[in-house]
């Protein structure tokens, strides 16, 4: 019986250890976090100056319709009569219309402000994020479109499956409190 | 005055981005006669980071109620109104993202990858239920987990799984966990979170592959009780070494064992342990010899085991998007190929160094290499371990919980006359 | 005895349905594709495709490549110039470099900051445009002078040395400068002015060329009206050519042309960004040819990842013309210097 108890006893004493070892260990980890701790959460969000405008982000977002949405800069477009990322290159007479625009779910709109300026504003509820009108605009114009990841749609998934799907590594972790990389403000 | 202080900053901070945007840009844009305003890009901003503090603290509230209903309610009804709560408000509220399963992930990557870091809450969420199970059990898989819960809910009709099958395919989960750690110390890829059954079906969207694989394993869910949590769940191997230190337990009789037996079927997840008896002397020899060989070839394993994962290094390190780059320009160089892909294009186009692509894809290679011999050798302990724990006997008298196995779902306390015995008691003094 | 063979059966069928998804569940892991494998499945009409476009006909092209490109080594070039002897100077972010017509570095001025445009007058001396002021250089790269600033808005873009004036062009404000030789402002040209007819130059982008013409009066170019305008020296307006469009004959896009030469013969040499093309028109602004295609001038498929706005558009290459009427093209992309030489006969 005696050696029953010590057998118990050393049982017992080796859990104890292990448990305390545990804790220890769990304590550890919780240090390390947060001796290098990040108090805002990281967000998914595209570079524009990697991004090769591959139309992977209309199609590899978990959600039915992507949070990727193209984004216009007002300050570098160039406010053009005929828009390249707006019209097909081709369009004979620039005047709205399927035939001479561009974007396949038709969801830029061009407003005239004054002569010979042209205002181009994306509207979010049509854009799939393919990027098309992203690259006319980049190839003849300022490059004034480009995608971003919208957080109002983003469901911020701890691994972003359009960011695995990208070919040029253009996605990247940024701090929740400068959730944009906008083109024309300066980041890292 | 906090509104006023909050203004002045906001006001300021509008300034400062003002500047930023107008020092950076060198090409002014047109100025209108008309007096026309540049409107601004809209920014819609993430969700709050104040949320993501009130979930942990749904967490650890959650984690607190469960392991109260658990040990001292011993309550399965609650138990199972706050599986519900757990799948309405971690799945299908929050919509999965971040959990304490691939938060494992971000753990190992932070380790590995100085340059990232953990957000508080996702390190909270990671360590809250781990801290709870060496306390209380697993609590968390018992009602707060909504991966758990959704499985729970579905499981109809249980069928009992062979031990011999359990133990086997629990290894599954091992070798998830080893993979797991490897290739997100490698910064290649989260493939809990790629391969997470039950997500698309909590944010009622996604790829339709995944939407297959989690109604498949809802289906085999129905007979056979929570298989992810069981044979496939990469944080329940953890949960299962801390649960056999818990300070707490969960005991299947509220006070002793009067082995009637009643409770022998009525876990659906096999962690009902019989009573063993000594075995006989013949057996003890049998066992003892075979306990001796095995002690011999666990170090054959655990190398064997590294040896295999490491020789896997070249086909594993194609996770790391770097990787496959580095092989489809060497494929394009050699003219093997003709085609540009979008990232080959895409790689060329930044005007980098092929040799340099080339070093960092051979220094993943070698990380691959040097981890597959712990991921390899992991897997081998594992193993070796388990022949180990079949040798190994252990006296026990009544019937009672594993301790490892045991999900805290509190469905065998109705089973134990005992706990009947209880209840009355508990109403006589109520009354 | 029903009652096990009843058991026996719904195990069996429990076990049949669990293999089978269990195999349709493995089969779902590996259909999966996480790495972008499959493509984004879109259509046709969501790529973009000016492929098509790209195609010159051979009919068409005037001129051959002569002699192999010159490889300036320079980082980040921005503009080009013949002297009368023949020599090239290249413009780029560090340096102006010479060089001889077979590419042999004949000199190099160092620059402190980023010089955009570039012109040699007949007396040697070499005008070189910074974002918003000129500098004078002497034959042997000595500065002679280091004109005003034109305030932070100024980006310059071309500059012409004619006799004792010189021409600016300020893309930034939109508006050329006219100064005589010593920096002194004669006057401004081109602002908006319905009294004059002078229209504005419409300047989307930092692209906006000038050049003295052989009738004496100055070509600019007004890149957002797609057309090329011939004003005096005191700023009346005359006349313009060009169509917008994406045919061979016209400029297509929002912005062309980015850059404009004179030929020996009167006739002037334009350089377009987008379709990348470099064409031939006469001294009327008749379409008298193409010098090179895009399919000669840039690679297939070939995208710029750009730094700053102004550098995200890929191929707004420079030309320029000795007096034998060869044509040196400018290519930003790859910071060379390619020859062209017309066809004899064509």
């Amino acid at each position: 019986m005696g050696e029953d108890n010590k057998t118990i006893n050393r049982r017992c004493f080796l859990r104890d250890s292990l448990w305390g070892a545990s804790l220890v260990g769990l304590g550890m980890v919780a240090g390390a976090a947060a001796r290098k701790h990040k108090k805002t959460d990281l967000i998914w969000q595209i570079d524009p100056y990697l991004c090769t405008s591959c139309t992977n982000c209309a199609t590899y977002c978990v959600l039915e319709e992507s949070a990727v949405k193209c984004v216009q800069v007002y300050a570098i477009c160039g406010y053009c009569d005929f828009c390249p990322g707006y019209f097909e290159l081709g369009a004979s007479v620039l005047e709205p219309g399927a035939e001479n625009e561009l974007c396949p779910t038709g969801a830029i709109t061009r407003t005239f402000v004054e002569e010979p300026y042209y205002e181009y504003t994306i509207d979010e509820s049509l854009c799939i994020g393919c990027a098309k009108c992203v690259k006319g605009c980049a190839a003849f114009g300022n490059g004034s479109l480009f995608l971003q990841v919208r957080h109002d749609r983003c469901l911020n998934c701890n691994e972003c499956a359009i960011a695995m799907a990208c070919p040029s590594g253009a996605f990247k972790r940024v701090p929740a409190d400068q959730p944009y990389l906008l083109k024309g403000e300066s980041h890292a | 005055m906090m509104r006023f202080a909050q203004i002045i900053t906001g006001i300021a901070l509008a300034l400062i981005s003002c500047g930023l945007v107008w020092s950076a840009e060198r090409f002014p844009p047109p100025d209108f006669e008309s007096g026309h305003e540049m409107p601004s890009p809209t920014t819609p901003h993430p969700r709050q980071d104040i949320y993501e503090y009130i979930d942990v603290v749904v967490l650890l509230a959650a984690l607190g109620l469960a392991s109260y209903l658990v040990l001292k309610k011993r309550s399965r009804r609650a138990i199972f109104a706050l599986t519900v709560f757990s799948l309405l408000y971690f799945g299908f509220w929050r919509e999965g993202c971040v959990c304490p399963i691939g938060g494992t992930q971000n753990i190992v990557l932070s380790i590995f990858d100085a340059e990232y870091v953990v957000p508080i809450t996702v390190a909270a969420f990671f360590l809250l239920p781990l801290v709870f199970t060496l306390f209380f059990g697993r609590t968390f898989c018992a009602a707060v987990c909504p991966l758990g819960a959704v499985q729970d809910l579905v499981l109809c009709r249980p069928v009992a799984v062979p031990s011999w099958a359990e133990s086997g395919l629990r290894l599954l989960a091992y070798v998830y966990l080893g993979a797991a750690v490897l290739f997100a110390a490698t910064g290649s890829a989260f493939i809990i979170c790629r391969y997470d059954p039950f997500i698309s079906i909590f944010r009622l969207t996604g790829d339709l592959n995944i939407l297959i694989l989690g109604a498949c394993l809802l289906l085999i869910g129905v007979f056979v009780g929570r298989p992810y949590c069981r044979f496939i769940c990469p944080y329940g191997v953890v949960l299962r070494q801390l649960s056999r230190l818990s300070r707490r337990r969960v005991t299947i009789t509220p006070d002793e064992c009067i082995q009637c037996k009643l409770c022998e079927e009525s876990c659906p997840f096999g962690a009902i342990k019989k009573p063993a008896a000594k075995w006989s002397d013949q057996d003890y020899g049998i066992a003892k010899k075979r306990l001796g060989f095995f002690l011999l070839i666990l170090p054959v394993l655990v190398l064997l085991g590294g040896w295999a994962g490491s020789s896997l290094k070249a086909v594993a390190a194609r996770a790391h998007e770097t990787v496959r780059l580095a092989e489809r320009i060497y494929l394009e160089e050699t003219g093997e190929v003709t085609e540009t892909t979008d990232a080959s294009a895409a790689f060329r186009a930044t005007g980098k160094e092929i040799e340099e692509l080339y070093a960092d894809a051979s220094s993943i290679r070698a990380q691959f290499g040097f981890g597959g011999w712990f991921f390899g050798g992991f897997a081998g302990l594992v193993i070796g371990l388990k022949l180990i724990g079949l040798s190994v006997w252990r006296q026990r008298t009544d019937y009672e919980a594993d301790r490892a196995s045991c999900l805290a779902c509190g469905r065998c306390f109705e089973y134990c006359p005992r706990e009947h015995v209880r209840l009355e008691q508990a109403k006589e003094v109520k009354t | 005895m029903d009652q096990i063979t009843g058991k026996a059966n719904t195990r069996l069928l429990v076990g049949i349905l669990i293999g089978l998804a269990v195999m349709v569940a493995v089969m779902a892991v590996v259909r999966l594709d996480v790495i972008g494998r499959k493509g984004n499945g879109l259509g046709k009409g969501f790529k973009y495709d000016i492929e098509e476009l790209t195609r010159v006909d051979p009919a068409l092209i005037v001129y051959e490549e002569s002699a192999d490109a010159i490889e300036t080594g320079l980082a980040a070039t921005h503009g080009i110039a013949v002297d009368s002897k023949g020599f090239i100077y290249v413009a780029a972010d560090r340096a102006v470099r010479i060089f001889s017509d077979r590419g042999v570095i004949l000199g190099e001025i160092e620059l402190a900051e980023p010089a955009g445009c570039l012109t040699v007058s007949t007396d040697g001396n070499l005008f070189v445009g910074f974002k918003d002021h000129v500098e004078i250089y002497d034959a042997q790269g000595q500065r002679q002078a280091s004109w005003d600033s034109l305030g932070t808005n100024a980006l310059l873009t071309s500059i012409a040395a004619q006799g004792d004036d010189v021409f600016v062009a300020d893309a930034g404000n939109r508006v050329v400068i006219r100064y005589d030789v010593s920096g002194n402002v004669l006057g401004h040209i081109g602002k908006k002015d319905s009294f004059r007819n002078v229209p504005g130059f419409v300047i989307p982008s930092p692209y906006f060329d000038l050049v003295v013409s052989r009738d004496g009066l100055l070509r600019v170019v007004n890149p957002g009206r797609r057309r090329v305008e011939a004003y005096t020296f005191e700023g009346d307006i005359e006349f313009w050519w060009g169509v917008s469009s994406v045919d061979i004959e016209g400029f297509c896009g929002c912005c062309n042309p980015v850059n404009i030469a004179v030929l020996p013969d009167g006739g002037y040499v334009t350089c377009e960004k987008g379709l990348v093309r470099v064409k031939v028109y006469d001294s009327e602004g008749q379409f008298a040819g193409v010098v090179a295609g895009p399919s000669q001038l840039v690679r297939e498929g070939e995208c710029r990842v750009c730094d700053l706005p102004e550098e995200c558009q890929a191929g707004g290459f420079d030309v320029a013309v000795d007096a034998a009427g060869r044509v040196f093209v400018l290519d930003t992309i790859r910071n060379n210097v390619r020859i062209f030489t017309k066809i004899e006969g064509r």
